[in-house]
């Protein structure tokens, strides 16, 4: 099988899983009275009376299938419901959260794969020396710590006793200078990336600031994620340099660091390549602890928002969070997709058997 | 009995090796030193920490001050705080939170609801995975692939939102019509007993028809009989409870992979095939022959998941979504801290200490699984 059909394959069979994920998805919301999916069309206590009257015209206690096709239809038309933590069509808070999000994921991902790549290749190749030790120590100690006990512990050090990286404030990876500049009038928002923005505008200081408030968010989600990697990486280097070829390779006098640049981390390399859907669920959650404690509205902070009511104990926000959860299912769903394709063009057994 | 000392004697060999390969590993010990630890917090709960409220799960506070107050102040002179001098509190000993909930007692206590959480949440997942996985594997074709669907489904949620989602939906208390288990448990047991003895098919095809009856049985009383509940019963659902039900739904389709992997591994095998020539039935099969062997790496994962658990766990309680405040519980003791942080280091206590069991009992867990792996995986532990 060539590349091309093994990815059509694999794009085939992605549709029952994402067919599957609504009906899961829309199941939840049946486990809920009609009563209580009434609510959220109301926004006063005193429409209480018209709750009947909702519940017929939207349907709410039609048979089951009836309702999902219904849902089906508006979710394939763009419509999601309204999401009271905006006050705004859900579709519209997850394409204007977005970027926020994106901010954070993105630079941490290259951080995450390198330092990972790297440390657990010195591990293994200094394997029961010092090195090995403190890295195996970082790597099991990293996939111990609780993401948002990382995240206080961090905004604690670097903000409340150093002072040196403050979290956002209104909601926006910036400082009160800053955000006042990008809610006047003079601010352009191009890609709702503010240091990207920053440059755009021709005001390079906001994307100093955003840089700065940027720090501790990508830190937090990195030293956990970091350890997921060198553990494979680790394992999988050790196994490798275990193998004839790479004896052979030294046998026939090359020097050590070829071996293990051109020999051994190449094909070390390649359980990593399935690691990285557990990364992007890593990542995918992380953010929503992150945003909530860095004070950054994102897709998570949303979430976090609409599953506990604010908060406050305000009413949840059922759209808002299945909205989130179809999202994220998406974008985890496709990662896999990506790295599954990544690992066939890596190992050329996995498209032949 | 010299007969069965020698028949003993490669078990006891084994035994051995693995303590020795345990005494050689000092993370194995480290692991092994925090989960007694805990255990002894968890079991001398009552003397550490004594009671001040008749529900002892309860944080007890002598206020309702937002304010921290730091280690060694002293307990306040209100009702619940003389009630506490009683029983011997003078000072809180490591100072309470926002809401002046005492960190010490919620610590302690906070104990025993990670370890009901890692081990119930483990446990029933591990059993529901068992028995789907086993069946999954053993008898293939299309029960096999509309149960590796299902977890595909599953698995295309990352655990925390998923979480979030069956929490926010799951209700208080769930409304149950037990005639509906009954006359389910009647068809199950009737098919099963007529398949086996009347009609003479396999005990395990007749139980797997059995079940299936049922199953339909119970989606067509749901969505097409609409009859008048006979008995009904309605369950009440702490928020606790709803937590711990997500996080099984989340956990199961785990160990349902991983144990239909190791029947399929297993049922090739010429053990297998010999006790199916001696006539042994489906159900013994599986689980004399198959379920012993493929035990290990079931519960080094499992040894693994208790610590990723609980994890999941404290960050549904830290978002809010975990027990009823006031709950002692670690992660959300921590949540009583998020205000306060953002502003200063003054309040150390009211994240750190927390924390810090959350992190210790993980990482005990982690250590544990380690190790297990390492020393009981036959593939590993003579290198």
């Amino acid at each position: 099988m060539g590349l091309g059909a093994y990815i059509i394959r694999r794009l085939l069979l992605v549709i029952p899983t994402i067919i599957g994920v609504t009906i899961l998805i829309f199941g939840v919301t049946m486990i809920l009275s009609p009563e209580t999916r009434a609510m959220i069309y109301i926004s006063d206590i005193r429409q209480m009376r018209a709750i009947p009257d909702i519940i017929r015209m939207y349907g709410l206690a039609d048979p089951p299938h009836v309702q999902y096709f219904r849902w089906m239809q508006q979710v394939l038309t763009g419509n999601l419901g309204w999401g009271v933590t905006d006050n705004a069509p859900v579709l519209t808070s997850i394409l204007r959260r977005l970027p926020s999000t994106i901010e954070i994921v993105l630079p941490s991902i290259p951080i995450i794969i390198l330092v990972g790549i790297y440390f657990g290749v010195k591990s293994a190749v200094h394997q029961d020396r010092p090195l090995d030790h403190i890295t195996r120590f970082w790597a099991i100690f990293g996939w111990s710590l609780p993401t948002f006990w990382l995240a206080i512990m961090l905004l604690a050090i670097f903000y409340g006793w150093l002072g040196w990286f403050p979290p956002g404030v209104n909601g926006m990876p910036l400082g009160s200078q800053a955000v006042q500049y990008v809610t006047s009038g003079q601010w352009t928002r191009y890609t709702g990336l503010y240091t990207i923005d920053g440059l755009l505008n021709g005001q390079p200081w906001i994307t100093a600031d955003a840089l700065k408030h940027l720090v501790l968010p990508t830190m937090s989600l990195t030293i956990i994620q970091v350890a997921l990697i060198i553990r494979v990486m680790r394992s999988s280097m050790l196994e490798t340099l275990g193998k004839n070829y790479i004896i052979t390779a030294k046998a026939k006098g090359l020097k050590n660091s070829e071996v293990i640049n051109r020999h051994a981390r190449r094909n070390a390399l390649i359980p990593v390549a399935t690691i990285a859907g557990m990364l992007t669920a890593g990542l995918l959650t992380g953010v929503i602890i992150t945003e909530t404690i860095y004070n950054i509205e994102g897709l998570g902070r949303w979430a976090a928002k609409a599953a506990t009511g604010g908060f406050g104990g305000g009413t949840v926000d059922i759209p808002a969070v299945l909205g989130f959860s179809m999202f994220t299912c998406l974008v985890y769903v496709f990662a896999n997709l990506i790295v599954d394709v990544l690992y066939a063009y890596l190992d050329p057994r996995i498209r032949l058997g | 009995m010299e007969e069965y000392r020698k028949s003993m004697a490669p078990q006891i060999k084994e035994l051995k090796f693995t303590l020795r390969r345990i005494k050689r590993s000092p993370l194995s010990i480290v692991g092994i030193v925090i989960i007694i630890g805990f255990s002894c917090i968890a079991l001398l709960a009552p003397v550490l920490a004594p009671p001040v409220y008749t529900d002892p799960m309860t944080i007890w506070r002598d206020s309702f001050k937002n304010e921290p107050r730091p280690p060694g102040s002293p307990v306040l002179a209100t009702d619940i705080g003389l009630l506490a001098m009683e029983k011997g509190y003078t000072v809180h000993l490591w100072g309470t939170a926002a809401g002046s909930y005492d960190i010490y007692y919620g610590c302690i206590w906070g104990t025993i609801t990670a370890f009901r959480i890692g081990l119930v949440v483990t446990a029933v997942a591990l059993i529901i995975g068992l028995i789907i996985g086993m069946i999954s594997g053993y008898y293939g074709g299309v029960v096999d692939e509309l149960m590796m669907r299902f977890t595909d489904i599953i698995f295309a949620f990352p655990g925390l939102v998923l979480c979030m989602a069956l929490v926010v939906a799951l209700p208080f208390s769930i409304s149950l019509d037990l005639s509906l288990f009954v006359f389910a448990a009647i068809i199950f047991i009737g098919v099963a007993v007529i398949g086996t003895f009347v009609l003479k098919i396999s005990g395990g095809l007749s139980v797997l028809t059995g079940f299936i009856c049922s199953v339909v049985f119970v989606i067509l009383d749901l969505y097409v009989l609409h009859r008048p509940p006979l008995w009904a019963y309605s369950i009440p659902l702490t928020r606790l409870d709803k937590s711990l039900i997500a996080l099984t739904i989340v956990g199961w389709p785990g160990y349902a992979r991983l144990i239909r992997g190791e029947v399929l591994r297993i049922k090739i095998e010429d053990y297998v095939e010999a006790s199916k020539a001696v006539g042994c039935s489906d159900l013994r099969i599986m689980f004399r022959h198959i379920l012993p062997n493929s035990l290990y790496p079931i519960l080094i994962t499992a040894s693994l998941d208790i610590g990723g658990i609980v994890l999941l766990a404290a960050a549904l309680s830290f978002l809010g979504l975990g027990a009823d405040a006031g709950y002692a519980d670690w992660g959300q003791m921590i949540s009583f801290a998020r205000n306060f942080v953002s502003v200063t280091m003054k309040y150390w206590y009211t994240f750190f200490i927390p924390g810090l069991f959350i992190f210790l009992f993980v990482l005990g867990w982690n250590l544990l699984g380690d190790a297990f792996r390492d020393i009981l995986d036959p593939t590993l532990r003579r290198r």
